[in-house]
């Protein structure tokens, strides 16, 4: 945006356009705020007031019919000394972040493939990111059917191929679920992944490969050395995708196994959705978002500080 | 010249007119939503009842809407929160006794005193259901409870002559059946209390009379558990009884390699569409040993939030009589708990489907057996503080004496609260 030599001074007093509103960059200042008015409003009204009540609530008891009572911290007493249910999705959800950095891993993988010579890259690249676009649903519903134990593809293959003799209840048993729900979301957001660390491959000047080659760095050195480092931002993106993804699978969860076995897949989402909608517990289940809400901020600024701060971005010269 | 000042006036008084009122056009109409429970395959149906309904009332018009099960709860919930409930609603289960104990529904016990001819239009026990801490919050709409079905060909390979009579028997029949992974001898439903009937025929209680403490966790509790739990492993109750909701077990019975199935009478139609083994000669059908079964019943009720409730209780009464309750019980092949409707349907079924009329038999026979259908009003909560435990059992992650205890302390907690 240019600026007119001058346009910051002010005008005498006593103009007809003096003070705030005087000076041209107060009025541009303006301006902006009007475009980013309608945003800021949905902004506030759809998140920032939903949050703040949900904090309010989470030290209620409340229901639909019901005035509200405030009983201070006994929903999070509750949460901590007599919900197991919490604990056991509170260790699921943080197993599915940590199975984060094998998919980004795979990604990365993938993606410094489709950034060489190969043939038909274009073709895999496209193939990869099919998944991507699919809805949550629709994956848990063709995995959960690949798992079937009677009639899935997984299980046929693997009778077929001899590696097990009778079949594995994917879904139904409690050491197996959670592994092959995250392998289906990992399937989901793989394309994802790609796609993001392709555009950072391809944003790092190849002039450091060569200096890099002149000095006879061997490719693992050029990777760890060059690749990964100027692939911060993008693997800061993918760590906090990842991490949001594991506090937002629900539909994934809840088509394929809603929780169960037992509670072998319970996430901190799926257990807030059943304590609201299932059991009627409004008033615990804010108390839950709390928790995962600050759960998720502090993760964030953890991959903040370990991407090296400002979101990973690496200065050039 | 457009001033900053002409532009404010301008919107202002925009805004403005936008606050009048619209003047009314014509007469007012009354208005009530009907809010159903995955019936969507009934639209032509339910919408001819709407009809016909209208014409009779002049000025009046029904919604309807339909929601699957899933959906249900959530979206009861917030129409609720916005103070903007569905009039008449469906519910399945207990679900009624839930938003009855939330103050959700209206009491219909003095409507039902005002009019003792719709009262005895019912089956006083499938009535009952609905009835929470002394009054009656919903009626009739189809009523189902859970018996076995059996696959006559596997019993005859396996060398039984007939349906069990004791749970060791169910026990026993089932592992005679169990080939490996070929065939398996027994499975049941397990959502909404449905597997209780296997408790109950063993004098298990799962609470006391009063509904305030837990009476579960006995020995014999745990010796039924265990048995249940090694049958499974062995097999012999198939995994998917534990596991699956509606689609899995009813398919593996319509597979054909199931010997029997527990379940309510609607997972007929769901296998017969499934199984082509399916014949009046090839399935069996019988009461669980004891006669136990666990209802799964639709209600009809009114939102006390109705702005319209004596309609609402208009389109009950109607949506419930003889000629209504009779439409639905042809089309879909069900009993309704209207006593004449159901007994003129099972006259005609006898003559034209055999085997439909030996299903729909039972769901009126015995029904002072019924079991795993507390009135509890946190029903959901109590659920989840029990199954988890239970599930953990059966599937072999903890035996069945520390199942029990877990789910006696947690739902130990859940009835104090209550």
């Amino acid at each position: 945006m240019t600026t007119v030599a001058g346009a910051g001074a002010a005008i005498p007093a006593g103009h007809p356009r003096a003070g705030w509103w005087g000076t041209q960059r107060n009025r541009q200042l303006a301006l902006i705020a009007c475009f980013l008015l309608p945003s800021l409003v949905v902004f506030v009204l759809y998140r920032v007031l939903p949050l703040g009540w949900n904090v309010v609530l989470s030290f209620q008891a409340w229901s639909p019919l019901k005035p509200a009572q405030w009983i201070g911290l006994e929903n999070y007493v509750e949460m901590w000394s007599y919900d197991d249910v919490f604990w056991v999705a509170l260790r699921n959800t943080l197993i599915f972040i940590a199975a984060s950095p094998l998919a980004i891993a795979a990604a990365l993988g993938i993606a410094l493939l489709v950034n060489s010579d190969l043939k038909g890259a274009t073709v895999y690249r496209t193939i990869v990111f099919l998944s991507y676009p699919l809805m949550a649903v629709a994956v848990g519903i063709i995995w959960r059917w690949m798992y079937d134990e009677r009639g899935g593809i997984i299980n046929y293959a693997l009778r077929a191929s001899g590696l097990v003799d009778r079949p594995i209840g994917f879904l139904q048993d409690f050491d197996w679920a959670l592994p092959s729900v995250i392998f289906a979301e990992i399937w989901q957001v793989l394309g994802f992944y790609m796609i993001i660390l392709l555009t950072g491959l391809q944003s790092i000047p190849q002039n450091l490969y060569e200096a890099a080659r002149i000095d006879g760095a061997p490719a693992w050195a050029r990777f760890f050395r060059i690749t990964v480092p100027m692939l911060r931002p993008s693997l800061f993106l993918c760590i906090v995708v990842g991490i949001l993804n594991s506090f937002s699978s629900f539909d994934l969860v809840y088509i394929m196994t809603n929780g169960g076995p037992g509670h072998a897949t319970e996430l901190l989402i799926t257990h807030i959705y059943k304590s609201a909608f299932v059991e009627t517990k409004f008033d615990y289940a804010a108390a839950l978002t709390v928790v995962q809400f600050s759960l998720l901020v502090v993760l964030t600024i953890a991959a903040n500080r370990a991407a090296g701060g400002n979101a990973g971005a690496v200065e050039r010269d | 010249m457009v001033t900053r000042r002409t532009l404010l006036k301008t919107a202002a008084a925009a805004a403005a007119t936008s606050v009048f009122p619209t003047p009314a056009i014509g007469q007012a109409s009354k208005k009530i939503t009907f809010l159903t429970w995955n019936i969507i395959d009934q639209k032509e149906l339910i919408e001819g009842w709407i009809k016909r309904f209208q014409a009779a009332r002049p000025g009046v018009e029904v919604e309807w809407l339909d929601k699957k099960g899933p959906d249900f709860g959530p979206f009861y919930q917030t129409q609720l929160t916005a103070g903007t409930p569905p009039d008449v609603i469906n519910t399945q289960g207990a679900l009624g006794l839930e938003y009855a104990a939330q103050g959700a529904l209206l009491d219909l016990t003095p409507l039902l005193a005002r009019e003792a001819a719709i009262k005895s239009r019912f089956d006083a026990n499938y009535l009952g259901n609905w009835i929470y801490e002394g009054h009656n919050y919903m009626l009739p709409f189809y009523i189902t409870k859970t018996l076995l079905f059996y696959n006559k060909p596997m019993f005859a390979k396996a060398g039984l002559t007939g349906p069990p009579t004791s749970f060791d028997e169910i026990l026993s029949h089932a592992q005679k059946m169990t080939s490996g992974e070929a065939s398996t001898g027994f499975m049941t439903l397990n959502f909404d209390w449905l597997y209780w009937p296997l408790f109950a025929m063993n004098g298990v209680q799962l609470v006391t009379p009063d509904l305030k403490k837990t009476a579960f966790n006995t020995p014999k509790a745990v010796e039924v558990l265990d048995k249940l739990a090694k049958a499974t492993q062995a097999n012999a109750i198939n995994k998917i009884s534990w596991t699956g909701r509606w689609v899995e077990p009813n398919g593996a019975f319509g597979a054909g390699n199931v010997g029997m199935l527990h379940a309510h009478s609607p997972a007929y139609f769901f296998f017969k569409g499934q199984g082509s083994w399916v014949t009046p000669e090839t399935l069996g059908v019988a009461h669980m040993p004891g006669f136990y079964a666990t209802p799964n019943s639709h209600g009809l009720g009114i939102s006390k939030g109705s702005k319209n409730p004596e309609l609402a209780w208009d389109f009950l009464k109607f949506v419930t009589d003889n000629g209504q309750a009779g439409e639905l019980a042809e089309r879909r092949k069900l009993v309704t708990g209207n006593i004449a409707v159901d007994k003129a349907s099972l006259a005609k079924l006898e003559k034209e489907d055999p085997t439909v009329y030996a299903v729909l038999k039972t769901q009126l026979e015995h029904t002072d057996k019924m079991t795993g259908n507390w009135r509890f009003g946190n029903d959901s909560r109590v659920k989840e503080a029990f199954w988890p435990e239970v599930q953990s059992a059966l599937l072999g992650r903890k035996d069945a004496k520390s199942a029990l205890a877990d789910a006696e302390r947690r739902m130990s907690r859940e009835l104090a609260r209550a």
